[in-house]
């Protein structure tokens, strides 16, 4: 993601090729940039569900899908889209989890990460991430790491506290997902609408990503160890983390991670999961293992989880030409 | 909206609380009937009315130990549905995995419910209010909560007898966790922990009182709980309309002190009757189901 937008889409557009399945083109034309179109509210925005009130995390989630899907969407969608979210930013330059929350929290990361391609939004993502890189999770403030030092048996954890990322809300503790999503807003903006900080911060949080690596590879919520027990990794996480340290340089932990997904891939059930796991390994240029579940199918078998986000990122993943996340050159 | 907000009753005028506790060696003998009957013991007002079955599905669980078991939640949807219910809802919000329906998978739970098309809520995902705290125990002066756990006529809380690393056990009132969405706090909801585990727990069981409690101890789990444990089978099924007794007397099949656990102490003075003096036995007693749940060093005072 370290290559600004323009050059990516380029460079995608240039190797482009149909994916082996007319199915999933069709899915993604049928289904999910349809439901997307009709679950979009009044105001620009969308819900979880549709019919659900407008929040700022399933808008960034179907603003993300639609642009990236390959067939034409109505720019008044989009652009309806990205007013809404603007709108919906606080003085602070976070943006909130709900219309009437008056602080803002991880979502911020998602929304820098969404409006980076578009330059008249420069004000409002350089604000979001100046907020992004001045909040700093408490846990690993440095009075309570020399506090950590002396206090004896203080060890749930053996997580490295040096290293910092971000968390779910502001002012608690870094968390492996959200600290994926800031890095991804920090490196999908361009150059200078970040503020000068954002170096240190993201080395401190790509430290905390690796540290925070489960024993067997992948991650969790951000607990690889506790009372001595080790921690199983899941797919979300996984895929996360993996997409956020794509553009960084080759690591131990990384591969091991990505042979985690690869080896748990034909285990994955749910859409949700199945969809980021894809966009992750086709990131990598790895080949999708064998597996008897086809997203598709699994919409079309099951219908209680229909959420935004789901089918957003489900037509992502199954979107060839997306820019965001490209399927690396040797994919399938 | 806000009909979960109830009227909080000092303890001395307190009604004794009724707490059945059924015999149930498996997930699979004459499970609905033992449900039903113990569900009609408690003389529910539930014709006609909305139910919302807030199950604990804390994660991936091919085994079956670490979430409500799927039977007794399909045979409880049952029950209640048999009592005249208009509509049954089965939710929670997992809190260390956002892709609910990779659980729901795991678990099961469609095989044993049926479609859960309109029935199954993502609580993390679902349309929020602000609810100021009635009790302020925590930091925290109000919370986003579920419009669907707010709008229900009849709230549920059905755990998993489990021992838990931090809380000491966790039962029908830390269950409770799940329905704060993650959608706004996160994964987990780490703002409950920086604000104090067991004063969140009150606050949430007085914002969003359940108004019954269904404890599965068919298979329960001992020490590093909620998730990290050891499988318990206790082969039994704790019932009851006042969530505190429920848990002080899961506490005390799983041979523990629910006056040693934190939260629950306070839970006996604010919310419900912990003493047993204050709870009526109805069903098997404590004394002839009782199993010796390991806990965690910290926890070690819990036990009786």
């Amino acid at each position: 993601m370290g290559q600004p937008f323009a050059l990516r889409a380029t460079r995608v557009a240039a190797m482009w090729k149909q994916t082996d399945s007319n199915a999933e083109f069709s899915f993604v034309k049928e289904f999910c940039v349809p439901f997307l179109i009709g679950a979009q509210n009044l105001d620009g925005g969308w819900g979880f569900y549709p019919d659900s009130e407008s929040r700022v995390e399933p808008t960034c989630w179907a603003i993300r899908a639609l642009q990236n899907a390959p067939v034409q969407v109505p720019d008044d969608h989009l652009r309806n889209a990205r007013e809404s979210l603007l709108a919906a930013q606080l003085g602070d330059g976070s943006w909130p989890a709900t219309p009437e929350e008056k602080t803002g929290n991880w979502v911020t990361s998602l929304a820098c990460s969404v409006l980076s391609p578009d330059r008249e939004c420069k004000n409002s993502v350089s604000a979001g991430l100046k907020w992004l890189c001045e909040d700093y999770p408490r846990d690993s403030a440095p009075w309570r790491r020399v506090i950590k030092k002396f206090v004896p048996g203080n060890h749930v954890s053996e997580h490295d506290d040096s290293f910092r990322g971000w968390g779910w809300t502001p002012r608690t503790a870094s968390w492996v997902e959200p600290t994926a999503f800031a890095i991804q807003a920090l490196s999908d903006s361009p150059e200078d609408w970040k503020p000068k900080e954002w170096p240190q911060r993201q080395k401190l949080a790509i430290g905390l990503l690796y540290d925070r690596v489960c024993p067997k590879g992948g991650w969790n919520s951000g607990n690889p160890r506790v009372y001595g027990v080790e921690g199983e990794a899941l797919v979300l996480p996984t895929g996360w983390a993996l997409l956020a340290l794509h553009d960084q340089p080759t690591h131990e932990r990384k591969s091991k991670s990505l042979t985690w997904l690869v080896d748990n891939f034909a285990n994955i059930h749910a859409p949700a999961s199945l969809a980021i796991a894809r966009l992750t390994l086709e990131t990598y240029g790895l080949k999708l293992p064998p597996t008897n579940q086809k997203l598709p199918n699994l919409f079309d078998a099951r219908e209680c989880l229909r959420t935004t986000e789901v089918v957003s990122w489900t037509c992502l993943s199954l979107s060839p030409k997306r820019f965001w996340f490209p399927q690396a050159e040797n994919a399938n | 909206m806000n009909r979960r907000h109830q009227e909080l009753i000092p303890s001395f005028r307190r009604p004794i609380s009724r707490v059945l506790i059924r015999h149930a060696p498996d997930y699979q003998r004459e499970l609905g009937s033992g449900i039903l009957e113990s569900l009609k013991e408690f003389h529910l007002q539930v014709r006609g009315k909305t139910v919302l079955l807030k199950a604990n599905l804390v994660g991936l669980d091919p085994l079956g130990i670490l979430n409500t078991h799927p039977a007794v939640i399909a045979a409880t949807r049952e029950g209640f549905l048999r009592l005249g219910a208009s509509k049954v809802f089965i939710g929670d919000g997992p809190a260390m995995d956002r892709d609910t329906e990779s659980i729901l998978e795991s678990v099961r739970l469609r095989e044993f419910t049926g479609p859960l098309a309109g029935v199954f809520r993502d609580l993390n995902l679902d349309d929020v209010a602000r609810v100021a705290l009635p009790t302020r125990a925590s930091l925290m002066k109000e919370l986003y909560l579920p419009k669907t756990v707010l709008g229900v006529d009849f709230l549920v809380s059905m755990a998993k007898l489990k021992t838990h690393h931090w809380a000491g056990v966790t039962l029908s009132l830390k269950n409770m966790f799940g329905i704060v969405p993650g959608g706004c706090y996160g994964w987990p909801k780490n703002v409950l922990h920086w604000a104090g585990i067991d004063n969140s727990i009150l606050d949430i069981n007085a914002a969003a009182r359940p108004d019954f409690a269904i404890i599965d101890g068919i298979v329960g789990m001992e020490g590093n709980g909620p998730i990290q444990g050891t499988p318990k089978a206790a082969g039994v099924l704790i019932f009851g309309d006042d969530p505190v007794a429920v848990d002080a007397t899961g506490c005390r099949v799983m041979g523990l002190k629910p006056e040693k656990v934190k939260y629950l102490a306070k839970a006996g003075i604010l919310l419900g009757n912990l003493e047993v003096a204050k709870i009526q036995e109805i069903g098997e007693k404590v004394d002839g189901v009782r199993k010796s749940f390991s806990v965690l060093e910290e926890f070690h005072e819990l036990r009786e």
